[in-house]
């Protein structure tokens, strides 16, 4: 694993290191990217045009954590996201229209209306659907990693949790079995800066929540969130590493919250001077920059991407919009499986 | 292992079970504090280890949370696994993946996650408030956790098999009091006992006796002193609270007018009260007598035992309490 001073110093790739990428995978992750922002972009204007049903809870400037960890993946991985993750939801497949039919309650929906907002995972793209109660989806994600090792399949588990997540038993216990057992887990903390309205400072005196994996004796690394880049890098390394055996790891991905806790929340409590500043780091922009710079793509090229992704976005929420509404005589069956 | 002496203990049958559906499923595996090396608190899982390795009997350190979310995960994608947890006191240390994961996860997405959780229950071991616990009414009120309580080494084989060959979450309680007091008369058939089918264990004609777990063989007993008095005691062992056999304790109500309901919980808020309930529901107008409830007072289950049996429900109460609903 890179060390926090090593990833510093992954800067943003030049054109020299791109050019040995996979020049298919840089474009899919721009454009999942593009699309996650376009996507979570139209959904707050749905939210505030009253399209929604509760809260609405965007995962601005989580896009190169969400995309770059995903990106990692083989397809047959599996992964257990949270409500910042559109994007890692997207890469391997999910309709932008199921996520806005999710948010509406719609029969269309990935849980038909059962559940609804984020809850929004599908089994068949190997994704575990979360409840609220984060990082619940810690100790599940060690369960699906141990099916793999007892079936002696290769695959691995990826899960995502917040900041705030690390606080809780959950946490703990999923770091202290997964560890144990030696599964092949790989374990993303998005470190947005906030657990709903309580800063960092309030919730931990490590430096670096990637620290917390010296207590589980595995490799913990801490990269810039907003490099997509980075932090696929690490991430990979963390999915090799679990899939040769060798057990699991912490990626911390460092970025900021650029929305509230959800949509309803005005977050006045974030000073203007952190905002100004992480504007400055659009993960989105900064990676179509370096794309650009590197002739991965051209200027011409990241503005059809942009213009489509919107145009999917607004495709995504006709259909949501026109889809019907589950049938309330259905609401007694399948509370149990037969 | 387990072996089939012909008089197995109810803590045997559990290992019979478990030893069956693991030959028979390479998907069902063990999960738990100690259930390896040390064969279970209880030794229930004695020799598993060995015979069956650590692929598939798996000592995990203490995370109630941990290995019940684990086993949630694993279920998910198709494995069968058999949680333990140590007393049933430790359960609430996992309520939050048992409540919010496993309960819900069919409902909400349609996709099963088929887990058995073996817990051993129960007071009379003077083992004080934290570890003589009845747990069943907590997780009796949340959708979507079938609810299983043997009372016989028979029905716990035959009621083990079918939990681990449920596709829902399921929670196993196992009364430790029970364990190597109670023994089979005869070989354990290792055949699946359906869920949900309640069983008339004693004809009577006075008063029904609706019961579970370890009142049933303490129910039988009373049943055959209270003969001797001339009251004939039927008693059903419900086995199941979810799913409830309904139809059954109706049927027993229409034929005796008059029930008793006994469990070893708290009265207040326990299972009984849903019995009690359902009865008042579907069969009132067959009724002679109110129903009457009877189980733990209303507090922690003290240790020192003159303090445990002035809270757990004693013999003699149970056979006065039924004595007045039949005579009155």
């Amino acid at each position: 694993m890179a060390t926090t001073e090593a990833s510093k110093k992954t800067k943003p790739a030049g054109g020299a290191d791109l050019a040995n990428r996979d020049q298919a995978l840089l474009r899919r992750i721009y454009e999942t990217m593009v699309l996650t922002r376009a996507v979570e972009d139209r959904m707050v204007a749905m939210y505030k045009g009253g399209d929604l049903l509760g809260s609405l809870y965007t995962g601005h400037w989580h896009e190169a954590i969400s995309v770059g960890a995903a990106s990692a993946l083989r397809p047959d991985d599996y992964m257990a996201p949270i409500h910042r993750d559109l994007g890692a939801h997207l890469y391997r497949g999910m309709e932008p229209w199921q996520v806005m039919a999710s948010f509406m309650g719609k029969a269309t929906s990935p849980t038909g209306g059962r559940d609804g907002t984020l809850h929004y995972g599908r089994l068949d793209l190997g994704h575990y659907n979360l409840p609220s109660h984060i990082p619940a989806n810690f100790p599940v994600a060690t369960g699906m990693a141990f099916a793999a090792k007892y079936r002696g399949q290769d695959k691995v588990c990826l899960a995502f949790c917040g900041d705030g997540s690390t606080s809780r038993a959950d946490f703990h216990e999923a770091l202290t079995m997964s560890s144990a057992l030696g599964l092949p887990n790989v374990f993303v903390i998005e470190n947005n800066q906030f657990a709903y309205s309580t800063p960092i400072s309030m919730q931990s005196n490590s430096e670096k929540f990637s620290d917390k994996a010296v207590a589980y004796g595995i490799p913990g690394v801490t990269v810039d969130g907003t490099d997509v880049l980075a932090v696929h890098d690490a991430v990979a390394e963390g999915v090799a590493r679990a899939r040769a055996g060798n057990g699991p790891s912490i990626v911390e991905g460092v970025t900021m919250r650029m929305h509230g806790h959800a949509e309803h929340d005005p977050a006045d409590y974030v000073p203007k001077a952190m905002y100004e500043e992480w504007a400055k780091k659009d993960p989105v922009e900064l990676i179509e920059k370096v794309l650009i710079a590197a002739g991965v793509i051209d200027a011409d090229t990241a503005a059809q991407v942009r213009k489509d992704a919107r145009q999917v976005a607004i495709d995504a929420r006709r259909k949501a919009l026109g889809d019907p509404m589950p049938d309330p005589s259905t609401v007694e069956e399948g509370v149990y499986a037969d | 292992m387990p072996t089939d002496s012909g008089q197995a203990t109810y803590l045997e049958a559990v290992g019979l079970a478990l030893d069956h559906e693991m030959d028979r499923d390479p998907d069902v595996f063990l999960i738990g504090e100690d259930v390896g090396q040390y064969g279970g608190a209880f030794k229930v899982t004695k020799g598993f280890l060995d015979k069956f390795g650590p692929r598939r009997v798996v000592d995990t350190p203490i995370a109630e949370t941990g290995f019940t979310g684990l086993a949630a995960g694993a279920a998910l994608v198709g494995l069968r696994p058999v949680v333990e947890y140590q007393f049933a006191d430790f359960i609430s240390c996992a309520f939050d993946p048992i409540v919010n994961v496993l309960a819900k996860h069919y409902y909400r997405t349609g996709d099963s996650m088929p887990v058995t959780m073996r817990a051993p229950f129960g007071g009379r071991l003077r083992a004080g408030p934290c570890h003589s616990q009845s747990v069943e009414s907590y997780f009796a009120h949340v959708p979507g956790i079938k609810i299983v309580m043997p009372g016989t080494p028979e029905d716990a084989a035959g009621l083990l098999i079918s939990s681990i060959r449920d596709n829902n979450p399921t929670l196993y309680l196992e009364n430790k009091y029970l364990y190597r007091r109670l023994k089979a008369s005869g070989p354990i058939k290792l055949d699946p006992i359906p869920l949900g089918v309640a069983k008339v264990v004693r004809e009577g004609r006075d008063v029904t006796l609706f019961t579970y777990s370890a009142g049933v063989h303490q129910g039988l007993e009373i049943a055959g002193e209270l003969d001797k008095e001339g009251i004939s005691v039927e008693v059903v062992d419900v086995r199941t609270l979810v799913p409830l056999d309904v139809e059954t304790i109706v049927n027993s109500v229409k034929k005796t007018s008059r029930a008793v309901v006994l469990h070893e919980a708290a009265t207040r808020m326990g299972y009984g009260a849903e019995i009690a309930a359902t009865i008042q529901e579907e069969a009132f107008w067959y009724l002679d007598q109110p129903i009457k409830r009877i189980g733990a007072k209303n507090t922690p289950t003290p240790t020192s035992p003159g303090l445990e049996d002035a809270v757990i429900p004693q013999p003699a109460d149970i056979a006065e309490a039924i004595r007045k609903v039949a005579k009155a």
